[in-house]
């Protein structure tokens, strides 16, 4: 079955329980294409602990990586945009686990993201987009659909720095507390 | 010892401490959570992702190395400067468990100190 579902990258735990909900009514993530299609094939409906992590290449993404985890149980998978996808049964916890077992790397972990994906899109809002525009309201430029455009993007731009640096700055502040 | 690695593992985590402690010998991810797991009686578990990214971190700080990988799993061993770090961290510890028991000042005063 493909479910097409859209998750920013802020919204990592919001995904680890969507298909924590889809296992336990008996569809088990089987893989995933970009940016948003998710594939299940039926199973035993189970409590299973799914996690996400953000590693690319250059974070050391690689065999030793996967193997690290499918020693500690968890199983890999699939990978979307360098987000890898575990997870591991309820039932061979002996407590509960996740694939962090400290604050310190929570935080290692939102600082990846936050230098991998959001960068970028910060590159491209001041780098492009808002100098096109500058052009578009102060210049000669006629105001044609690809001003229109801009705009446009830039309104889904705005949306999108203001949704994931909200979440971000609430996740860091709660581990932040944690650790006091 | 440079600003950043005293500003980064001086205090060190737990599982800081943990993995530098038991690379004293050569030894791959898993075997440290397992070694941990024994040593703390299965109170501290280290997950795989907190591991592989601290192993990443001490070794691109020069507090372990990375000697060979057998079937995917990477082999690391201190270095000397994780020597140092830990031997601080050992030290600190020692002082604190002095300090929970009640023997802070055994050093300074010979006699024993009455606590109110």
């Amino acid at each position: 079955m493909r479910k097409m579902r859209l998750f920013t990258i802020a919204d990592f735990k919001e995904e680890e329980e969507w298909l924590e909900e889809m296992h336990r009514s008996g569809w088990k993530l089987i893989g995933m294409t970009p940016p948003c299609f998710f594939y299940f094939a039926r199973c035993r409906p189970e409590e299973v602990v799914y996690q996400l992590d953000f590693r690319n290449r250059r974070d050391g993404y690689g065999s030793a990586y996967l193997q690290m985890f499918r020693d500690c149980g968890w199983e890999y998978v699939d990978s979307c945009m360098s987000f890898h996808y575990f997870r591991k049964p309820a039932a061979l916890m002996e407590e509960e686990e996740e694939i962090f077992s400290d604050n310190v790397s929570r935080a290692d972990l939102l600082g990846r993201i936050w230098k991998w994906r959001m960068m970028p899109v910060f590159f491209v809002f001041f780098g492009c987009l808002l100098p096109q525009i500058w052009q578009g309201v102060l210049g000669n430029v006629s105001r044609d659909m690809i001003f229109y455009l801009s705009c446009g993007i830039l309104f889904l731009y705005l949306w999108i720095i203001f949704h994931v640096g909200m979440k971000f700055f609430r996740m860091k502040r709660l581990l932040r507390q944690d650790l006091h | 010892m440079e600003e950043h690695i005293k500003k980064v593992y001086v205090p060190m985590t737990e599982t800081g401490f943990y993995i530098l402690y038991c690379l004293q010998e050569p030894m791959h991810g898993y075997n440290i959570v397992q070694r941990v797991l024994q040593l703390t009686d299965g109170e501290i578990r280290i997950s795989p992702g907190t591991m592989y990214g601290s192993l990443s971190k001490m070794e691109r700080d020069g507090l372990i190395r990375f000697i060979r990988e057998e079937e995917k799993r990477k082999i690391y061993q201190i270095t000397d400067l994780g020597r140092q770090v830990l031997s601080l961290e050992m030290r600190r510890i020692r002082r604190l468990y002095r300090t929970v028991e009640g023997r802070a000042l055994e050093d300074t005063a010979p006699c024993s100190v009455e606590l109110a």
